[in-house]
């Protein structure tokens, strides 16, 4: 913004030696644009130039050259620099750049490496980039891990064991005491062989994870189950309507024919109104 | 006609029934009853026959018609009083004849029966005539106690809902427990089933379900069911319950049924059973003859196989998923037993009594065949040594088991079964051991039959006797025809004489006729002079249950030179052979040995006697007697057999004749042998034993770490931290057995003061404590009751100051560490149940351990309540046998 400013000095003084008594603001500020671009693209020509030629800074000639490519006869220009009724302004007030509050500085900021110029910034201030390895080595980390997981997992059976213990019917092996062994009472179960059969939900979990190959397995048999309750939901409406029958009737017939032909999946019959003697 | 051959059976049936319905209106799950009805269709096959007998046992008959006329009945059971008030004398001779009398009576077998209908008089004249007779029956049976097996669990919800579910059941031919019929398996007729039941219930019965009807009232339906092969009252069958339907994907004819809620374990479990379908039909070149199969798997089972025309029962336990190792293989062997025996048993049933050990025999047999395709032919000789090794102990402890007993005039002096305390005469006075042994020795006579005439011939045999029974068959209404579905054991021996043509006479003589097992003791020495093995082989043929063998006898002598057979004969009075060596005693250290199998192996030879080229002997290495053999070698001979011979009955026999040899080289061997990945593991887990015991006997010079310890830590503990059990991982089976036996066998090592050493106690926690089968396919539940059995085998008996009574304050430390644990694994099967609940299993027989050695006091209760009913069956058993150790 100061800059800016500047220029519109800098235009404002051009025009006074031009002649002009007064402009209006809108003028000014057009002419500042277009100063202010044609200045911009003279650096930016400049820089380009001088990139060209490998290097970083700009010279006198890649100034030159750009003007000339700007359609500006350079030697105008001293000419121009020495007329006699040109202005001088002065230089603007020295303005202290407000203090930016130092971020939290933690160590010293590396310098520059020679091959890198000085007026690059500077590095970031060394916590945000430096890394403090730990020393543990892997070796004993899955050792620590393991021993981690199976005592975790004891104390947490011992745990809720002992609520469960603590919560229901115990039994004890000794007599003088109930607390140091507790055992959960046998209950017998109405259905023994399902709870013995069947694998638990974690079981179930742990084989999903573990296999996912026999995942195809069990969408087949899906089919067929599915395929039974079609059959067998037909009996349990007992009010089970004839048109009900009949698409149950149909829908299984369709089944016969794509899969398979057992006397078991076969519909239930009507019974016969008439009974032979 | 008249015209039917007498065979064995030596008697003519005077009904031959050709025909019966069996219908079955009501089934009542909460009074546990049933009420139906039979029709027999009866062609009198002599005149005057105006008293007909049936079999029926507690069957309450309302109605008795014949033709539609009203017939008199009586009813007598003598089995329900066996002894007749007799009071004097009261031992269990008197009441073993008694019982023998009673069933005999009324034998089906021999044309009596409990029901005795006397044919109305009207209808004489037609029975004269030879004419059909159509005995209608009305009976019903309320809470039996045999035959039909109600299972009602007691729960909220319609008995559907509750998964209660009946099966018929029971020992050999007792099927009259559930309707009158002639219960016997040499009278055939074609079959009418019709079961009428719940809506929501399924009917499994033989033969086709033709169709099923709707009541009336929608409620109920009926299940009707057509066998047209002849089959045999006892081979009739029922199961009806909520059952879940999986039609078989590889077979569409089978079809299987389970309890609710167990489909998925089903569909795994029956998804193996056309593998053994292939096989069967494969080696027997024969269609499996019925139209269709059905598999029922129900809870209670009367025994875990039973196998009917057309359908075998399995017990519901039998179910697995994929998890589960350990009962696969079991389930499997069950499947193929029961399929074995649809051919040979059900689709071709006996003459009579003592022609049952051919059906037997063949069934185990061609079973045995499909064992030794499917688990090779390690596991099938291992199985075979088995089998032998139990009818021989059984034979040696209780008396010989008589395979085709034929029965003379009644005399007692005649009687073969004079040394036991029970009637081999029927079915139904036999022991359940006996008749498990008898089927045991069955099979194995049948193997000594296959060595004999090679086993082309013998499925030729088979062959011929099925292609003969499905002619028979598909013939109809002729009954005459109809034995040739019956084996006999005559028809038998002339098929297998008029196929192979060779006489296996004296093999029938000896182990057939005959009862008894042949004990051999063998020893040795070598004559350096003559280069001669002097072989003395010694018999026990005093002790009861032992007999005599005359005949050839084969040797096999392992030389420095090569393998050599040789064939003895034994006659009565030589017991001395000399077998001359064929390799001369040579001082190599190491030597290539060609062994039987043709392989060469180079062998270590220090350990040898410098002046004998022998390196070990083996006699009737390939069990074509039914033997004991006590062979003496020494132990080097012996190690040698274990290192370097391939039969794995000899690698087992030379471990149990190591134990006797508690030496450096003897450990090593035993170290070498676990440690071969391609020894048979069985071998490999007899091994560890062996090896805990010589340990035990080493104990003041053993040197190093516990006898396998660091073979375990090498292979299943984690390479940097050894004190870590790799996480569980039981792809590899074979290790997957090791892994679970060798901490129990190391828990049998005792130390100096006979304690088990600390070092192995802590190693043996540490495994409880570091396991882990999260990232496991399969389930670890055997591994862990394993490693509880372990922490049981490593308590030894309490220290007790002037019989202090147990308390907790005195407990032994180490004690504590495992009663923690077990209270840990018992109460965590509560929360999360293992299969077959094998972890509450292993927790009762620790604990009941512990009592026995005094380091917790011994109180039946607990046992009590696991012994409940309600519990699953193996806690209950395993309860009950703690309980009854209270009284040993």
């Amino acid at each position: 913004l100061a800059r800016r400013r500047r220029l519109q000095v800098v235009v404002s003084s051009l025009l006074t030696e031009a002649g002009f008594e007064s402009a209006e603001k809108a003028a000014v500020e057009t002419l500042t644009e277009m100063l202010q671009s044609y200045i911009s693209e003279i650096g930016r020509s400049a820089k380009s130039y001088c990139e060209h030629t490998a290097r970083t800074q700009p010279t006198l000639s890649d100034i030159v050259v750009t003007l000339v490519e700007m359609g500006f006869n350079v030697e105008t220009l001293p000419v121009y620099a020495k007329r006699s009724q040109r202005m001088v302004i002065t230089a603007p007030p020295v303005t202290n750049q407000p203090v930016t509050p130092k971020a939290l500085t933690a160590g010293q900021n590396k310098p520059h490496p020679s091959h890198i110029p000085g007026h690059f910034p500077e590095f970031p201030d060394p916590h945000t980039y430096i890394k403090t390895p730990t020393y543990r080595e892997p070796v004993s980390d899955y050792q620590v891990l393991r021993e981690k997981a199976a005592s975790q997992r004891r104390d947490v059976e011992r745990a809720l064991t002992r609520f469960m213990a603590k919560t229901g019917e115990t039994q004890s092996l000794f007599k003088d005491d109930v607390s140091t062994f507790p055992l959960i009472a046998a209950r017998p179960f109405t259905v023994p062989y399902l709870t013995a059969l069947l694998p638990s939900e974690l079981e179930m979990q742990q084989m999903e994870e573990t296999d996912s190959s026999e995942q195809d397995d069990q969408t087949d048999t899906e089919n067929l189950p599915l395929h039974m309750s079609t059959d067998d939901s037909g009996p349990e409406k007992e009010n089970a309507s004839v048109l009900q029958q009949n698409t149950s009737l149909a829908g299984s017939r369709n089944g016969e024919e794509n899969v398979i032909d057992n006397p078991y999946l076969r519909p239930v019959k009507k019974p016969k109104i008439r009974r032979k003697k | 006609r008249m015209n039917r051959k007498k065979g064995d059976k030596g008697f003519e049936s005077p009904r031959p029934t050709t025909h019966q319905v069996v219908c079955i209106n009501n089934i009542n799950f909460q009074r546990k009853s049933v009420v139906g009805y039979v029709e027999l269709t009866i062609f009198p096959t002599v005149a005057n026959l105006n008293r007909i007998k049936l079999s029926s046992k507690q069957c309450r008959i309302y109605r008795v018609r014949v033709n539609d006329l009203e017939a008199a009945f009586i009813y007598n059971d003598p089995t329900l009083e066996v002894c007749h008030h007799e009071s004097k004398q009261r031992n269990l001779n008197y009441f073993s004849n008694a019982y023998a009398a009673a069933v005999s009576a009324v034998d089906p077998d021999a044309g009596n029966g409990e029901l005795c209908i006397k044919v109305p008089s009207e209808l004489w004249k037609h029975v004269d005539e030879m004419k059909v007779l159509k005995v209608h029956i009305n009976f019903s049976l309320d809470q039996p106690k045999g035959g039909l097996h109600f299972v009602v669990p007691s729960m909220e919800g319609s008995m559907a809902e509750r998964g209660a579910h009946v099966f018929s059941c029971g020992y050999q031919n007792s099927t009259r427990f559930w309707f009158p019929c002639v219960d016997s398996y040499s009278e055939l007729c074609t079959w009418k089933l019709e079961y009428t039941v719940d809506a929501a219930m399924v009917a499994v019965s033989n033969g086709d379900l033709v169709e099923t009807v709707y009541t009336h009232d929608m409620r109920k339906k009926t299940f009707h069911y057509m066998l047209t092969i002849p089959t045999a009252a006892s081979n009739i069958s029922l199961a009806i319950g909520p059952f879940e339907i999986l039609v078989d994907p590889y077979m569409h004819e089978v079809t299987h049924f389970c309890l609710p809620q167990l489909l998925p374990l089903l569909k795994h479990t029956t998804s193996y059973l056309h593998e053994v379908f292939e096989f069967y039909e494969e080696i027997l070149t024969c269609r499996y003859p019925y139209s269709c199969f059905k598999t029922v798997f129900i809870d209670e089972a009367y025994v875990e196989v039973a196998a009917y025309a057309s359908m075998s029962i399995f017990s519901t336990n039998l179910l697995h998923s994929a998890m589960i190792i350990d009962e696969t293989p079991l389930t499997r062997r069950c499947l193929a037993q029961a399929l074995a025996q649809q051919f040979f048993g059900c689709f071709i049933s006996r003459m009579s009594w003592s022609d049952e050990w051919v059906l037997k025999g063949i069934s185990g047999y061609i079973y045995g065949l499909w064992m030794k395709k499917t688990f090779g032919v390690n596991e099938y000789r291992h199985w075979i040594k088995q089998e032998l090794d139990q009818i021989v102990a059984y034979e040696l402890k209780t008396g010989g088991v008589l395979l085709h007993p034929i029965f003379g005039g009644g005399k007692e002096k005649d009687n073969p079964a004079s040394h036991l305390h029970f009637s081999i005469k029927h079915p139904h006075t036999l022991s359940w051991e006996y008749y498990t042994m008898f089927q045991c020795k069955a099979h194995l006579v049948m193997r000594l039959i296959e060595n004999r005439i090679s086993m082309e011939f013998m499925l030729q045999v088979f062959n011929k006797l099925l292609s003969l029974a499905s002619t028979a068959s598909s013939q109809k209404f002729q009954s005459h025809m109809w034995s040739q579905m019956l084996v006999s054991t005559s028809g038998f021996l002339k098929s297998i004489s008029n196929v192979s043509g060779k006489d296996i006479q004296p093999l029938i003589k000896q182990w057939v006729d005959q009862s008894g097992v042949v004990k051999f003791y063998g020893s040795f020495a070598f004559n350096r002079k003559r280069n001669v093995l002097e072989l003395e082989i010694k018999q026990d043929y005093t002790s009861p249950g032992t007999q005599k063998y005359v005949g050839p006898l084969k040797v096999t002598v392992q030389e420095l030179d090569g393998s050599f057979n040789h064939t003895l004969q034994i006659e009565e009075n030589s017991l001395k052979h000399d077998i001359p060596c064929h390799s001369k005693s040579r001082r190599n250290k190491k030597k290539k040995i060609p062994l039987m199998n043709g392989e060469e192996v180079e062998m270590e030879l220090s350990a040898m006697d410098a002046d004998s080229p022998l390196l070990w002997i083996r006699i009737d290495p390939d069990m074509s007697v039914l033997r004991k053999v006590e062979f003496e070698q020494s132990d080097f001979m012996w190690q040698y057999q274990l290192r370097y011979e391939r039969d794995v009955v000899a690698q087992e026999a030379a471990i149990l004749a190591l134990e006797k040899f508690p030496t450096p080289a003897s450990r090593l061997a035993l170290t070498d042998i676990l440690e071969q990945e391609q020894c048979f593991y069985r071998v490999r887990m007899l091994a560890c034993f062996c090896l805990a015991k010589i340990a035990n006997s080493m104990v003041s010079t053993w040197t190093g770490p516990p006898a396998m310890k660091s073979l375990f830590t090498r292979m299943f503990c984690c390479k940097t931290c050894p004190n870590i059990v790799k996480t569980n991982n039981f792809m590899n089976f074979q290790s997957y057995f090791l892994q679970k036996t060798m901490p129990v066998a190391m828990a049998l090592l005792r130390d100096v003061h006979n304690l088990c050493p600390k070092e192995v106690l802590m190693f043996i926690l540490d495994l409880i404590k570091y396991n882990d089968n999260r990232k496991n396919k399969f389930s670890d539940n055997y591994y862990r009751a394993e490693l509880i059995d372990a922490l049981a085998n490593s308590v030894t008996p309490a220290v007790s100051v002037n019989n202090e009574v147990r308390t907790l304050d005195n407990l032994n430390p180490d004690v504590r560490l495992i009663l923690e644990e077990i209270t840990r694994f018992l109460n965590m099967e509560k929360l999360l149940p293992s299969y077959r609940h094998t972890i509450t299993v292993s927790c009762l027989k620790a604990i009941r351990v512990l009592q026995k050695n005094g380091h917790v006091p011994s109180d039946p209760a607990l046992f009590k309540s696991y012994a409940e009913y309600g519990h699953f069956i193996d806690v209950r058993i395993a309860a009950l046998e703690a309980v009854v150790d209270y009284t040993k």
